[in-house]
């Protein structure tokens, strides 16, 4: 049994975490998606400055380690004059990163719509952003969901990156924690309870839904 | 209205469309034949530009097609096509499927959009259908609602790309049925099809081809009772005795 008079009695420190944890996340999320979106569309269209943008992105981004692309937000702009608080400058790095990984599965969801809808909106006389926004997106969100849910899982569990960069979340108030009691295993279980308050929900979240599109299609 | 001059396209090595050259005047019906492969699709989905020409002419309205300065998307609306596989949108119901181009390419109100629609599923004769998704419609339904999707742009030409050959028989009659009616108004209509009594009893002209070439063009009297081209004559008898 762990010792539970560690949670009791750092309880507004766990709280304080899991509620920056959970706005980091959020934030996150949203910034990643829209940027994934965005740069998905700039992989796929024909205009080719866009898409060298959109590949030269996805290949760096991904191939670097999340702490690396953290450090260049918490460490490296500072040197440049814009100083960003450990909370912030996590949470760019967590979105930037993540969006790289969501723009590759906003893509294949977008290449598994039927060339015929992209025809079907063109010769009505949509343009491309048109088609993109009224018709393939639309269809191609419903294909992602499973595993764009998979990424926000890991995104939410990547947010403990921010406890390296003083960025107040979970992690970080664990790690104070456990420097104040000793007790590291104690502390990380209670702190690993509080990741699958958020994160096991998101999952089973996502079974309902890949199960309600499955009836449909 | 639409013109090929001298038009070559090349799928890499692929020869697909040799010196076209071809002319549509308004209120014409003109039906496309021939062997699969014989570059008629393609021929047809030139004309909006959903293939790109290799070289040659070819305008629409005396506009070029492949000019830089043309804005596609502007001469697009005045040309509809309907599809083989219909390309319904899916995740609409159907008359959002036709009201879509209307109100964001038009600028027409949701109300102005949805009579039209309604006029003419009316028209292709499933106007009760305007509430449902196109997975609950048979195949011919939903040709006829994409060729309502077409109409609804009042578009001055309809490309038709094999629109009964996904078909189950018993449904290719009333999307023919749409179509005749159609042409009979006096709409422009290319029509690429295997259906040749579609071709005999609607077409002011037939024109054939054959390995990327136009081999002949006649008019559907002619063309089926006495083929000049001996490839024409081989295509005939393949397709209408058996």
């Amino acid at each position: 049994m762990p010792d539970f008079s560690i949670l009791i009695e750092y309880f507004d420190f766990y709280i304080e975490g899991f509620v920056n944890t959970i706005y980091a996340s959020i934030l996150a999320l949203l910034g990643s998606f829209l940027l994934g979106t965005v740069i998905a569309v700039f992989r796929i269209t024909t205009v080719k400055p866009l898409r060298w943008l959109g590949t030269v992105y996805v290949e760096f981004i991904r191939n670097i380690p999340l702490l690396l692309i953290v450090y260049l937000f918490y460490l490296v702009l500072p040197m440049l004059g814009i100083t960003l608080n450990g909370f912030i400058s996590g949470t760019i790095g967590l979105t930037v990163y993540t969006a790289a990984f969501i723009a590759e599965t906003i893509r294949a969801g977008i290449m598994s719509v039927p060339k015929g809808q992209s025809e079907a909106a063109l010769s009505s006389g949509l343009t491309y952003v048109q088609t993109m926004r009224y018709v393939i997106l639309p269809q191609a969100i419903k294909i992602v969901i499973p595993p764009l849910s998979n990424q926000f899982i890991n995104l939410v569990k990547n947010s403990s990156v921010l406890s390296v960069i003083a960025g107040l979340d979970l992690m970080y108030f664990g790690d104070r924690v456990a420097g104040k009691t000793y007790a590291t295993f104690d502390t990380y279980i209670f702190v690993a309870v509080f990741y699958l308050v958020l994160t096991l929900p998101l999952s089973y979240a996502a079974l309902i839904l890949e199960r309600r599109l499955a009836k449909h299609s | 209205m639409i013109l090929f001059q001298q038009v070559e396209k090349h799928y890499g090595d692929f020869h697909v469309l040799k010196a076209i050259n071809l002319q549509v005047e308004q209120g014409e019906v003109v039906v496309v034949v021939g062997p699969s492969g014989s570059g008629k699709s393609t021929l047809l989905r030139c004309i909006n530009r959903l293939e790109t020409i290799s070289s040659g002419d070819l305008t629409v309205n005396s506009q070029k097609v492949n000019d830089k300065k043309t804005n596609i998307n502007k001469l697009r609306r005045d040309i509809g096509m309907v599809f083989q596989h219909f390309n319904l949108y899916p995740h609409k119901k159907v008359i959002d499927n036709i009201t879509l181009a209307p109100m964001k390419v038009l600028g027409q109100t949701k109300q102005e959009a949805e009579k039209t629609a309604m006029y003419y599923l009316d028209k292709v004769g499933i106007a009760d259908k305007a509430g449902q998704y196109p997975s609950q419609l048979s195949g011919g339904q939903q040709q006829r609602v994409a060729i309502a999707r077409g109409l609804a742009m009042k578009p001055q030409v309809m490309l038709f790309d094999e629109p009964t050959s996904a078909l189950d028989p018993e449904m290719v009659g009333e999307v023919l049925d749409v179509m005749k009616a159609l042409a009979n108004e006096g709409m422009t209509m290319v029509v690429v099809t295997h259906e040749m009594g579609f071709a005999r009893e609607v077409a002011d002209r037939v024109v054939f081809m054959d390995k990327g070439q136009i081999i002949e063009e006649a008019a559907p009297v002619e063309f089926f009772s006495n083929p000049r081209e001996e490839r024409a004559r081989l295509f005939l008898n393949r397709v209408l005795n058996h």
